[in-house]
């Protein structure tokens, strides 16, 4: 009973959003600066290429940095440092807002063959090693899924969110072992919480407690998946 | 002398009484006298006889009438024959002769008036309107003795008869109207049409049918259900008038007439009652005259008041009747009715699918009757169907309307490359095999190759021709086997996909048209004859390939601006997101659809207008599905749709 009231709500939001909808422009940026080993991709090309200082990267291209090394971006009214150890694509490098964040996130039932069936990810897979603080879990790994991670929460922390949650998302349905990394789970779960997306918080917290989990983070947890239940018993 | 005598008068009476247009019964409208427009309600066959007995003295038994009637549509015809419908007259002639013995004989004349038969025709213009006519044939016979001298050596008086038969015809016409469901209305000629013989004896003329052009009028009225009044009004003067009641199966009526060669003013009265079977009608009437029947009249009183008709005039005879009609019905009862047919679609041959799941026409539908029904809808599409192609049963509450939906199956062999205007006939049948109504419309068969511009559409394209799409890519997989054979399985799916594409753009040197704008999409057997088409195309084409072979595909309908769109196809790899890295270095070029079993699988988009290679279709692709499907949010917004072709 509880759940269909959030669908339906759910819904609701999403026609409102539906009708709002724009078109979102092409982003291109300029090279401010280089450090370390940075490479790019364009469009539907094979191989990377060395970034340098001065180059233009439009929405087709996606950059990917080595160990200790950056790359800073200057947009029109956007400014991106990209860190070590991250992969971004250029199109992600945008600000939305909530409703575009709604519509961006019911895509991804949208884009599947006709129906969903509800499934549990059996993939225990461990990547790399985790070195960030617990408001930035960033993991040290040259594997490409954890680069699109750590690209996402530079998204988030260069102040693009709602971005952030998108790449993320992508990250988790096209490496599906990131999925059991339960720090970038969490800290995206948060953001929708924070941005008071607490349908879609919730959704997320409920699969991560099926994780392995750690006393701290399962109690972590738990303290949001209750809190986001009373509030939406409360609406 | 005899001299001329007047026979005319009430033409109206019948033995069963005036019953006006019973919607009750219809055994009193096989009378032609009170029914000269033939009205009948019968839906079949319909059959009656009449057996009276006459009291004249003695008991005569006859059988007056039998009647046969069909309907046939709106049509009706009728046919009666009439052996008990005569009058015979014998009287002295007024001479006689002395025979040798000084004895004297009375010379006689013997006059027979018959009606043999009758025939009748009408037309049911609508519920409410009947026109029709009735021919009937008479028969006049005039016998008289008469005595003729013969000369010889002496004077001779011979005693001989003269005989003559006078036969004719009489046709009258009449109309009828039902104002409403109480009140109805009935105007008829009365001797209109006479044509025939005539008395060749001077003797015998004056003694023919007179036959004066009247008119006469009838109007039934229904003040309560069970109840009817109805009067018949002749030009002539001469009228009837009725009461009849109905309870259940049983009627009751009373008529009493007005002849104005009768005594007394009301001349008689016709009482009858009635019996209604489910196939069956039973009448017994009798006719009762109120003047003293058993009176010999003499000649001077057959002269001075003659007769009036041949069945009732001064010297009938009080009578007792039994009717006996069938009414055989081999046509089924209408029970319901179309009241309108719309037609929602045009006909797109090869969307046979829309068809069989989607209605293209709905039909109001009525239930004449008071219980509740099922109807068996079926249509046949003129030029495209043999029989006709039934659509689920309806249910219909009494005398309710209901909207039904009637869907076709457009043949596999119906190949019309031309489009026409033809018609759809549409049948409801509540029992039997005959329908209750049919109903006919017309609509337009688009040619197999029309498409109304709905990407969802196409995927019957692709269908229709897999049987050749097969085996074209066998036959182009079968060269690359051995390139195959060497391949992991799970990479098997790519790179037949990869090969038929290549051969594909190979054979192709033209793109007529890179939108989806156009009416007309080429099956894949006619883009290879073509060498080449535009989007739509080109995306059949080649998801057909894909297709016939097992591999998954959609079409994704870029609908941009809503007028101009683009299709391209996405394909499953059937690759999982962790095995993409098998097929590319770049995760923008593919994307995760999850199947139907919650497995996620990679897609690929492939732009079907690039006419390079497999790689350059797809990256195009892609970068078309990143751009408009997820960065621009065309997915969530409806402007691009994923449509899996099964």
């Amino acid at each position: 009973m509880f759940i269909k009231i959030v669908k339906g709500d759910k819904m609701k939001k999403l026609i409102l959003v539906l009708l709002l909808a724009g078109v979102v422009p092409a982003q291109t940026f300029v090279v401010e600066s280089v450090s370390g080993d940075v490479k790019y991709q364009e469009g539907g090309s094979e191989s990377w290429v060395s970034l340098k200082a001065g180059d233009t990267v439009g929405d087709d291209v996606v950059i990917s940095t080595g160990s200790n090394s950056s790359v800073l971006l200057k947009g029109e009214n956007e400014q991106f440092k990209l860190g070590e150890l991250a992969a971004v694509s250029v199109s992600n490098i945008k600000t939305m807002d909530i409703d575009e964040l709604l519509l961006a996130l019911a895509m991804e039932d949208i884009m599947n063959a006709p129906k969903k069936i509800e499934k549990n990810s059996d993939n225990t897979a461990v990547y790399g090693t985790e070195t960030g603080k617990d408001n930035k879990p960033i993991i040290k790994s040259n594997d490409f899924g954890i680069k699109r991670l750590n690209g996402a929460v530079e998204l988030a922390g260069n102040g693009f969110e709602e971005s952030a949650v998108v790449a993320a998302r992508e990250t988790f349905r096209k490496y599906p072992g990131t999925k059991n990394i339960p720090s970038y789970r969490i800290y995206f779960a948060n953001i929708l919480y924070n941005k008071g997306l607490y349908e879609e918080a919730l959704d997320e917290y409920v699969d991560i407690q099926k994780l392995k989990l750690t006393d701290e983070k399962r109690a972590e947890v738990n303290k949001k998946t209750e809190s986001i239940k009373m509030k939406l018993l409360s609406e | 002398m005899i001299t001329s005598i007047n026979i005319f008068s009430q033409s109206s009476f019948g033995f069963n009484g005036y019953w006006g247009l019973s919607p009750n019964y219809n055994t009193p409208l096989y009378s032609f006298e009170s029914n000269p427009s033939n009205y009948s309600h019968l839906k079949d066959w319909g059959f009656s006889f009449v057996y009276g007995v006459e009291f004249s003295g003695k008991l005569n038994s006859n059988i007056y009438s039998i009647s046969l009637s069909k309907t046939l549509g709106s049509h009706n015809l009728s046919a009666r024959f009439t052996p008990g419908y005569q009058k015979e007259f014998l009287f002295n002639t007024g001479e006689s002769i002395i025979v040798e013995d000084s004895t004297s004989q009375s010379l006689t004349a013997d006059f027979t008036y018959k009606e043999l038969f009758g025939l009748g025709y009408s037309y049911k213009f609508s519920d409410d309107l009947n026109v029709g006519f009735t021919f009937r044939f008479f028969n006049q016979n005039f016998n008289q003795e008469i005595v003729t001298p013969v000369f010889d050596d002496t004077l001779y008086l011979v005693r001989e008869s003269i005989n003559e038969d006078v036969n004719f015809w009489k046709g009258d016409l009449g109309v009828n109207y039902m104002l409403n469901n109480n009140l109805s209305l009935t105007a008829a000629s009365v001797n209109l049409l006479n044509f025939g013989e005539k008395a060749s004896n001077p003797d015998f003329k004056d003694f023919e049918i007179k036959r004066e052009i009247g008119a006469l009028i009838g109007i039934g009225w229904m003040p309560a259900e069970p109840i009817g009044v109805n009067l018949i009004y002749e030009t002539s003067s001469s009228f009837q008038a009725s009461l009849n009641a109905y309870a259940s199966n049983f009627g009751f009526g009373l008529t009493i007439f007005h002849d104005k060669l009768q005594l007394p003013y009301i001349a008689g009265m016709v009482p009858s009652v009635s019996y209604k079977g489910d196939i069956f009608e039973l009448f017994i009437s009798g006719v009762k005259y109120f003047s003293d029947r058993k009176v010999k009249h003499g000649v001077s009183s057959f002269l001075n008041k003659g007769i009036s008709n041949v069945i009732n005039n001064p010297y009938s005879f009080d009578k007792v009747l039994l009717t006996v009609s069938f009414n055989i019905n081999t046509v089924a009862e209408k029970a319901v009715k179309f009241i309108d047919v719309e037609i929602v679609k045009d006909i797109y041959p090869t969307f046979t699918g829309n068809y069989i799941n989607y209605p293209y026409a709905y039909g109001t539908v009525v239930n004449l009757t008071g219980e509740y029904i099922t109807v068996k809808p079926s249509s046949k599409i003129e030029g495209v169907n043999e029989g006709k192609i039934q659509s689920p049963i309806s249910a219909i509450a009494p005398y309710d309307t209901a909207r039904i939906p009637f869907y076709i199956i457009i043949p596999e062999s119906y190949k019309s490359e031309k489009t026409s205007l033809s018609y759809a006939d549409f049948y409801v049948e509540t029992k039997g095999d005959e329908p209750d109504d049919q109903f006919q419309k017309a609509l337009l068969v688009n040619s197999v190759n029309s498409w109304d511009g709905r990407v969802s559409n196409l995927r019957y394209f692709i269908r229709k021709d897999i049987d050749f799409s097969m085996n074209h890519a066998k036959e182009i997989l079968s060269k690359h086997k051995s390139e195959l054979d060497t391949l992991p399985n799970v990479l098997e799916i790519f790179y037949e996909a990869r090969i038929l594409f290549n051969d594909f753009v190979s054979r192709l040197v033209y793109i007529s048209d890179p939108r989806a704008t156009g009416e007309y999409v080429q099956f894949p057997n006619q883009t290879f004859e073509l060498k080449g088409g535009d989007c739509d195309d080109l995306s059949v084409g080649y998801s057909s390939l894909l297709e016939s072979i097992g591999i998954q595909t959609a079409l994704v309908d870029y609908k941009t601006n809503g007028t101009v769109r683009h299709v391209n196809v996405l394909f499953n790899t059937k690759l999982s997101p962790d095995q993409a890295s098998l097929i590319t270095n770049n995760d923008t070029k593919y994307f995760i659809r999850e199947s139907l079993e919650g497995k996620d699988e990679v897609w690929l988009p492939v732009e079907t207008t690039s006419l390079t290679d497999f790689e350059t279709a797809w990256s195009d692709g892609a970068d078309k599905f990143n751009k408009e499907a997820i960065s621009n949010l065309g997915i969530a917004t409806g402007k691009v749709e994923i449509i899996d072709v099964y």
